[in-house]
């Protein structure tokens, strides 16, 4: 079965089947569990879909859940630690994500790691597989995440039992890239002013992405590009254009806080947001380089470790350094026309918490007014923030 | 006449040298700034690029180390409201805050801060961090842009899972990631600093490390022993030579063949840190250096803190003696560190196979009666594993956990009474399990 997804009888499409995937997450996946389809849960943007998918595994993306609260976790993880994960870990342990086969994780972060192997402790699966990830863009990095993508193509073979040719896994790379392109026409469609798509809209329909197999979320896509197109009711035009930037943002609470005032989110910088499809995976002769190039280089992400740019006498340049870090957020900012930037983290991210004054220097430099949000992935957590917000849209006017 | 306070750990007399032999370091590293040598900031990494610097010429400080420093001589806490003026987090590592805020003055300044102790860290002309264990450091060390022109480069380590490190061809792999990897970083050296390895020494420095490592293990090994002959607060000073190797490798070699000596005798002599020896504990992760104190109190209620952590401890030394490459050794040594519990936290169902299941086989090992978990409330790195490891001991080993929140380096959040009001009550959970140990049949 492909295209159309047929809910409690009630068949819905476009956006109408975004919302309810989105609050709905696992119900296609069960359906594709009855009809015998093995289905593997995945951590954040770095497990290797496409070796998935070529397989004929359904990947699953594993998220938080804002409105539950964590009480099994706390068992396991402590406090202190990102509360999105201690969330998604929650969830797992009461058995929210029952329907999995296998989880694929990746070293996304220092938490990220540790969770991965807590998980395999206290949750068993019959298939669980770690990708030791590297942290740099090194030559050396490069060619050991293609060797670890081999060993993981090993597990994946053994697990299924089926053989992963050079041609499957092409053909999934093709399918995964039509995703990424469609998700980019997406985010074309919050150009214009009014944008034609809301920010809580495209959350929920990245959400349902990745609920979904990606040729089934390639055609939710289509639909939703055309409704969004032909639609007449889309967001008002607000003064203020925001880009939000950070941490993890798998639910609507934030952006809706946001687009309840004077402003509409055009263009984001987060995971479930941007990241994972920015770029394409290229086809090389060996696909596995390809797919290590694209996960360790191509993904613009603070995880990974870029090297500082010199001047002639070896010394650290501190602005040609950011404008390397960072100079994608001004090709963003100039083609969605933002006029302001919101920094959001979720408290105790390491990895986004260094980047904040740097950012700052470097969109202020560049004259984009910013802010900057901390918060603990909470409802009860918004409501503060929303005067922060406020305050910050008056200042840009 | 003033009645000398009584100690209550009976403190090695040759770990005193060590300890000064560390804090030269600093002066060290001044006076190389000073007369035009290349000085680098380092975290700490496992002996993966101290060798390649050290060959190199280049003089060390480690801002981690340093964090240490300031908290112990109470000058962390202005650099910590430095950072947050910055605009950094204050959930961030308190090493980072504490190294931010004093590279933010030392920018404002033009120069070392007066204040800072132990003559300061000199300014580098590289940073030099580790993908190992942490997020915090390479991030924390991209972050000094704001503040230092020095260019950083992240040596790596890989970080297999414990099943995925059993795989067929694994473990040749990963050494072999680490040896591309040290090449890379050595070209990027001489680039840098416009001169040539010196391969001789960089041999004879592998091999001097590796061997500083090997009597370290054997000093600890002997801590099994009842009485435990060494206290935490020793292995807490004494790691630094390890982990921090500045100076001279000869000598550091010397001193801990000292300590091992020492360690020696009073292991035949049944002489111990603590007596009497009532309780025989484990500590994780890293101590309130602000609070060291809390030590002595628990030591006169008989607590004796006999290993401790995992991060600081040697590898389990291996024979490197076949393996001529220098960069082939360094790497061997580092990831044998990394994944040295790794097959046996297999066997046991284990998947966190460093930080967490060490003290599982340690427990048993040394023979602990209880742990002391510290979270730290600013580290990640520190903490993550400590529920899983409270769990893990308790159900597997009938070992119960004293849990103290605090910090490394910021003193506001320790709370020193109550933990010692939590130390009173936990005796008796020790006394309750030792019973239940028993009557399982466990030898302790």
């Amino acid at each position: 079965m492909t295209g159309n997804i047929r809910v409690a009888g009630e068949q819905k499409q476009g956006l109408a089947r975004a919302g309810q995937i989105y609050h709905d997450r696992d119900i296609r996946m069960r359906q594709l569990k009855a009809e015998g389809r093995k289905v593997l849960g995945y951590l954040d943007i770095y497990p290797v879909l496409e070796m998935l998918t070529a397989l004929d595994l359904v990947p699953f993306g594993i998220l938080g859940d804002i409105k539950e609260p964590i009480s099994r976790a706390d068992a396991c993880l402590p406090t202190i630690v990102c509360p999105f994960l201690r969330s998604a870990l929650d969830l797992g342990l009461k058995g929210r994500y029952d329907f999995l086969d296998g989880l694929v994780a990746a070293h996304t972060c220092e938490v990220g790691e540790k969770w991965a192997h807590i998980w395999r402790i206290y949750i068993d699966l019959p298939y669980i597989h770690y990708i030791d990830t590297p942290h740099t863009t090194h030559q050396s990095a490069r060619e050991h995440l293609a060797v670890l993508l081999s060993d993981f193509q090993g597990t994946l073979e053994s697990f299924t039992g089926a053989k992963l040719t050079p041609e499957r896994l092409r053909r999934a790379i093709r399918m995964h890239n039509e995703q990424r392109a469609l998700v980019r026409g997406l985010y074309d469609l919050r150009k214009p002013d009014p944008p034609l798509i809301a920010g809580t809209e495209v959350v929920q329909v990245l959400v349902a992405l990745i609920s979904l197999p990606v040729e089934e979320g390639n055609e939710l896509l289509r639909q939703v590009i055309d409704e969004v197109k032909q639609r007449h009711d889309g967001p008002k035009k607000k003064p203020a254009r925001l880009l939000l930037w950070g941490s993890v943002v798998d639910s609507t609470d934030l952006i809706a806080m946001i687009e309840d005032l004077e402003a509409n989110v055009v263009m984001d910088d987060t995971f479930v947001g941007s990241r994972a499809y920015f770029s394409d995976v290229k086809l090389t002769d060996d696909p596995l380089e390809g797919l290590a190039e694209h996960y360790l280089v191509d993904i613009r992400n603070p995880r990974t470790f870029r090297e500082t740019a010199l001047d002639e006498a070896n010394r650290k340049d501190y602005w040609a350094d950011l404008e390397s870090r960072h100079g994608y957020l001004k090709d963003y900012a100039r083609e969605w026309n933002v006029n302001g930037v919101i920094l959001q983290t979720l408290r105790y991210c390491d990895i986004q918490g260094y980047e904040v004054p740097g950012l700052k220097d470097y969109l202020e430099h560049i004259g984009l007014p910013c802010t900057y949000l901390e918060w603990n992935y909470s409802q009860a957590a918004l409501s503060p923030l929303r005067t922060r917000v406020q305050a910050f849209l008056e200042v840009i006017g | 006449m003033v009645e000398e306070k009584k100690k209550f750990i009976n403190r090695l007399k040759s770990m005193y040298a060590l300890r000064a032999n560390i804090d030269k370091m600093y002066a060290r590293t001044v006076e190389a700034s000073k007369a035009g040598n290349p000085t680098a900031w380092c975290a700490v990494n496992w002996w993966e690029a101290d060798p390649i610097l050290k060959a190199m010429g280049v003089e060390v400080v480690y801002p981690e180390n340093y964090g240490a420093v300031c908290a112990s001589a109470g000058v962390a806490q202005d650099y910590l409201e430095r950072s947050a003026a910055e605009g950094f987090p204050t959930y961030l590592c308190g090493y980072a805050r504490n190294c931010i805020g004093y590279a933010a003055r030392m920018k404002e300044l033009g120069e070392i801060p007066p204040e800072a102790p132990l003559g300061g860290m000199a300014r580098p002309v590289l940073l030099l961090n580790s993908s190992a264990l942490c997020d915090a450091r390479y991030k924390w060390f991209q972050s000094l842009g704001r503040y230092l022109d020095a260019p950083v480069w992240t040596v790596e380590l890989p970080h297999p899972g414990v099943k995925e490190s059993q795989a067929d061809g694994a473990h040749e792999q990963n050494i072999r990631f680490m040896v591309g990897e040290l090449k890379e970083f050595i070209a990027f050296l001489e680039r840098l600093l416009g001169k040539k390895m010196d391969w001789a020494r960089l041999d004879e420095l592998a091999s001097a490390f590796i061997e500083v490592n090997r009597i370290w293990y054997e000093i600890n090994e002997l801590r099994k022993a009842r009485p435990c002959p060494m206290h935490s607060r020793d292995f807490w000073t004494c790691m630094t030579a390890s982990l921090y190797p500045s100076g001279d490798p000869k000598e550091s070699l010397k001193l801990y063949r000292d300590l091992l000596a020492e360690v020696k005798e009073r292991v035949a002599n049944k002489i111990g840190a603590v007596a009497p020896e009532k309780y025989r504990l484990l500590f994780a992760e890293l101590p309130p250096w602000h609070d060291l104190k809390i030590f002595d109190e628990m030591a006169e209620r008989g607590w004796s803190f006999v290993v401790e952590s995992w991060a600081y401890h040697p590898p389990k030394p291996i024979d490197l003696s076949h393996v001529s490459d220098p960069l082939e050794r360094v790497a061997r040594h580092t990831y044998r560190w990394f994944t040295g519990y790794f097959a046996n936290a297999l066997q046991e169902d284990e998947y966190m196979g460093y930080f967490a299941y060490p003290y599982l086989e340690w427990a048993r090992d040394y023979q602990c009666d209880g742990a002391m978990l510290h979270p730290l409330l600013s580290c990640r790195t520190a903490t993550n594993h400590l529920v899983l490891v409270q769990d893990r001991l308790l159900s597997k080993l009938k070992v119960p956990s004293l849990v103290a929140e605090g910090d490394i380096v910021d003193f506001k959040t320790f709370d020193h009474p109550g933990t010692m009001r939590k130390a009173e009550a936990f005796e008796e959970i020790m006394d309750h399990y030792r019973g239940l140990r028993r009557g399982e049949g466990l030898p302790w």
